[in-house]
């Protein structure tokens, strides 16, 4: 099928990428924009591993397409650290040891960047309910619950 | 080509002579600590590369075509117009196998592609490679396969029908057991004051690792090598798979098997590496193979479906007397590590208690349901379930504690166990019930359940506990070694080199820490090359909780080894005699003059210039139990542990909440806290969803759940609160005294909710998982009951 061209914004910077109409946004930043931070887990919007967030919103990337994304902001784990230094989510992930074999890790970053960026001071079912799409078989989620409280702290404090 | 090493010291450790390392080790930098994961950087960028993340240019997607019937013959399969389609560059079938046309860790016969039959839904028939997926897929449609159906056996009960159709030549029962009996269990059944039978079944339970099974596999023509990038447990036994399927020698197959986004026991076996092997031998290009999520649940193996029989007997006194176990395996279609599994389900039936008499026996049985295979806690969680219920229900029948019933009949170090060996190595099953026992959970339990059943009228409240051995290592007969490889570099880098996988749980970070307090340098300089059978020495299986273990016992041999070496560098550096001289704190020093040192970039600088680097191998074996079952049975090394549960039981709709669980591990010494917590805790989840949600159902063949709207994993609110109380007990021949701990925490867990579910509601479950439905039939069972 004939390529499509799409315009957005990525990780602050606007890209214009060739793409299959039929693309998953998930499949674009992967295959096309070699960003495979986001990972594939189901394809079907049941697992939460490909969670990007779409104008601030956490979004399944399998369940949007990609011409969907057109003059659009999009935010994935490769746009959250600036150059070397990480922001208080991923250091507080890896202080408080909640990352293991670490696959589902980007996703859960971005819903508990989204949960941070609009409620500074969640209460721990707030982020429970954030991350309740994002599946974790690893950890028992309570490192990770425990990593975002922390985060959320040290934003606060700023 | 990189070196390949491969070594197999069968010769146990002389571990007295370790005890120089443990002397000055007093108070260690980095063993028991709170160490922050050496991969947790890349992890949270998203900068770790994965198997499935590789993509280039002109590489090639591949499919597999699946079996359209659970038990069929093939009549004809024809790949003709599928070879036709533009874009495709391979359909491969059984006639492209050079080598045998079989994979499984013990016997080989789950095909590679199938030949004339299908035994399962999950079965292969033919690979696709093709330009993009939407080409692969279209030519999938285009394969012609004519089948004749063969009755489809769901259970081991039909299989075992005299009429049965036969899945295999051999007949149906893949594997019997039968341990050596100890003692007259029917007299000693006889002599019990109370006997108790039951019968326990339990589900196929899904791994559910959020990468799904995948890689990447290129063929160097010109080198002859095929290197297949792929998630899995043991890249060195999937380096040999693959050869013996291509015909191929297995120095010219470059297999890298880590990272791996989860496994659980469920990569340790083939997936796609042969079929990607096969594709870049054939198309000569770049070959992706990434399971769909339903091909994962339809295809891949899960934790066997078994029932399990019980007759116990006790004396008046609380003592165990007997007892009597009997194992059935639905296995699915083929082998893979199914005789393993059913040995560890009766190795783990009896728990860690004294039984003067008892007998364990148990089939493995094939069927058209879905595989079974391996999955973390290893044919123990079937069973455990069963047990711990059983000896809640005798401590109840006498009035006791359920703790203090557990404890008076648990075992000791240096104790014969119920199935006969003699326990030599570390054995902490009452120091985890005694701590058990002093939580406030346990203690204030009565004043807990009263206090939340009076904020939830409608809900009622139960605390329950349940305990484990779990067993450490293969077994006796088995080859359970590591080798592993310690490099210094100019400029002080640190290499270490092992075969292992990371698999999620954090073991390179525990190696690096064994390695950075033995050589008493720091953490940061040890870089860790692992899981690459071209650039890493073959440690063995990362499976069975041993990589901790065997690992740490390789990686304190090497350091026994380079001591001396370094000793010697610095001798010639120095120009004096090496008894001058000692190594301590990642340096080496004069005895007459400590301030006189070379550090260990010093020395490696000045190895490298003498054009001689430092380079040392360590080797472990593990030591083995006194008794020889067969089958790799006994084992010599257990994890003990202690779970305590808090549920609540919704009395209206039946809904059971997990609102807190304690696990009390003894793995010997632990040595990431964090990393012991995080298995902990990630394996209470993983047994709560096994207990109350999770179940791979299966009708006539045909798989119901092909996802996670179907197969329901616990999320983030369904999980309870935890707390991790480590138990440590010194392993003396164990690396600082650690075992393992892997496995253990996934297991007690369940009986413990079961049997705070009874706590709460009064009512026990014979099957797994424990539905909302069952319970309020139960509930209703219970109430008809007393009203009569």
């Amino acid at each position: 099928m004939e390529e499509i061209t799409v315009q957005f914004m990525l990780n602050g910077k606007a890209v214009r990428v060739e793409t299959p109409p039929a693309f998953t946004l998930l499949r674009l930043l992967r295959e096309r924009l070699g960003l495979t931070g986001t990972k594939p887990g189901c394809e079907r919007g049941e697992c939460g591993a490909c969670t990007v967030l779409l104008d601030g919103e956490p979004v399944n990337s399998c369940l949007i397409l990609a011409p969907q994304v057109e003059g659009r902001e999009v935010l994935t784990i490769e746009g959250l650290a600036d150059g070397d230094k990480l922001n208080p989510i991923q250091e507080a992930f890896i202080e408080k040891s909640a990352v293991q074999c670490g696959y589902c890790i980007p996703g859960m970053i971005m819903s508990a960047t989204a949960l941070l960026d609009t409620n500074p001071e969640p209460s721990r079912d707030e982020i429970k309910t954030a991350i309740s799409g994002n599946l974790c078989r690893c950890t028992g989620y309570t490192k990770i619950i425990r990593a975002i409280e922390v985060a959320a702290e040290r934003i606060r404090k700023r | 080509m990189g070196e390949r090493y491969t070594f197999l010291n069968r010769e146990p450790l002389n571990l007295s002579s370790y005890k120089f390392l443990l002397l000055y080790m007093t108070s260690y930098r980095y063993i028991g600590r709170r160490v922050p994961r050496i991969d947790a950087r890349d992890k949270v960028t998203g900068r770790t590369v994965y198997s499935t993340d590789r993509y280039s240019e002109n590489m090639l997607r591949a499919r597999v075509l699946r079996s359209s019937l659970p038990h069929a013959k093939i009549i004809r399969l024809d790949v003709s117009r599928a070879r036709e389609l533009p874009g495709v560059e391979a359909v491969l079938t059984h006639e492209d196998i050079p080598g045998h046309n079989g994979f499984g860790i013990v016997t080989p016969n789950w095909p590679v592609l199938c030949v004339d039959r299908v035994r399962y839904r999950g079965d292969a028939l033919a690979l696709v490679a093709a330009r993009d997926e939407e080409t692969a897929e279209e030519a999938l449609s285009l394969i012609e396969v004519e089948y004749e159906p063969l009755p489809i056996i769901e259970t081991p009960e039909e299989a075992l029908r005299e009429d049965a159709p036969l899945i295999h030549e051999g007949g149906n029962i893949q594997h019997s057991m039968d341990i050596p009996p100890k003692g007259d269990v029917e007299k000693g059944l006889a002599e019990s004051d109370i006997v108790i039978e039951e019968t326990y079944s339990t589900q196929f339970m899904e791994h559910a690792y959020l990468e799904t099974e995948g890689g990447v596999a290129i063929y160097d023509e010109e080198e002859g090598v095929i290197t297949v990038w792929c998630g899995d447990q043991y890249a060195f036994r999937d380096q040999l798979q693959i050869a013996r399927s291509l015909d191929w020698d297995p120095l010219k197959i470059r297999v890298i098997g880590s990272p791996t986004g989860g496994a659980f026991g469920g990569k340790d076996e083939i997936s796609v590496q042969i079929h990607l092997a096969l594709l870049a031998y054939y198309t000569k290009k770049p070959v992706r193979l990434h399971w769909s999520r339903e091909e994962s649940i339809v295809a891949g193996p899960k934790r066997h479906a078994m029932k399990t029989t019980f007759r116990i007997g006790m004396g008046n006194d609380g003592k165990l007397k007997a007892i009597d176990v009997k194992v059935v395996a639905n296995t699915g279609a083929y082998d893979t590590i199914a005789g393993p599994v059913l040995n560890l389900s009766l190795e783990s039936s009896p728990g860690p208690y004294k039984y003067p008499q008892s007998r364990f026996r148990g089939i493995s049985v094939y069927t058209n349901n879905a595989m079974g295979g391996e999955f973390r806690g290893f044919g123990a969680a079937q069973v455990v379930f069963g047990l711990e219920q059983e000896l809640d229900k005798l401590a109840e029948r006498l009035g006791m504690d359920p703790i203090e019933f557990r404890l008076l009949n648990a075992v000791e170090e240096g104790d014969i166990s119920a199935l006969g060996h003699r326990l030599q190595t570390s054995v902490g099953i009452k120091e985890t019930l005694e701590a058990a026992r002093k939580t406030d959970l346990w203690r204030d339990r009565e004043k807990i359940k009263r206090d939340l059943n009076a904020a939830a009228r409608y809900k009622k409240f139960g605390v329950g506990v349940a305990s484990e051995w779990h067993a450490v290592g293969l077994g006796v007969g088995l080859p359970d070694f590591s080798n592993i490889i310690v490099e210094i570099h100019e400029g002080g880098e640190i290499i270490l080199r092992t075969g292992a996988i990371e698999i999620g749980q954090g073991n390179l970070t525990a190696y690096a820490q064994m390695l950075a307090e033995a050589l008493g340098c720091d953490i940061e300089k040890i870089k860790v090359i692992h899981g690459d059978t071209f650039e890493s020495p073959d440690s063995g299986t990362v499976t069975a909780s041993r990589s901790i273990l065997i690992n740490g016992n390789a990686i304190l041999d090497a350091v026994k080894t380079l001591q001396p070496k370094l000793i010697e560098i610095a001798a010639d550096k120095f120009g004096i005699p090496g008894d001058e001289l000692e190594y301590s704190d990642g340096r080496v020093s004069f005895r007459s003059d400590p301030d006189r040192t070379l550090t260990l970039a010093e020395l490696a600088d000045h190895a490298g210039s003498s054009g001689v680097p430092i380079k040392v191998t360590g080797t472990a074996v593990f030591a083995t139990s006194d008794k020889d079952f067969g089958d790799g049975l006994p084992h010599n090394y257990y994890t003990y542990i202690t779970q305590i549960a808090l549920v609540g039981v919704d009395t209206g709709t039946g809904e059971v909440e997990v609102l807190k669980v304690i696990s009390l591990p003894e793995m010997g010494k632990a040595i990431n806290v964090d990393g012991v917590e995080g298995q902990c805790e990630g394996a209470v989840v993983m047994g709560q969803g096994y207990t109350l949600y999770e179940n791979v159902v299966v009708e006539k063949g045909e798989f119901k759940t092909t996802g996670f709207a179907t197969y329901i994993l616990p999320t983030a609110l369904d999980v309870p609160e935890q707390e991790t109380v480590i138990v440590e007990k010194f392993e003396k021949s164990g690396p600082f005294g650690a075992k393992g701990v892997g496995e253990a925490p996934t297991v007690p867990v369940t009986p413990a909710i079961v049997n705070a579910i009874y706590d709460a509601v009064r009512v026990r479950f014979k099957k797994l998982p424990i539905t909302p439905e069952a319970v309020l039939e139960k509930m209703r069972d219970l109430a008809g009951t007393e009203e009569r």
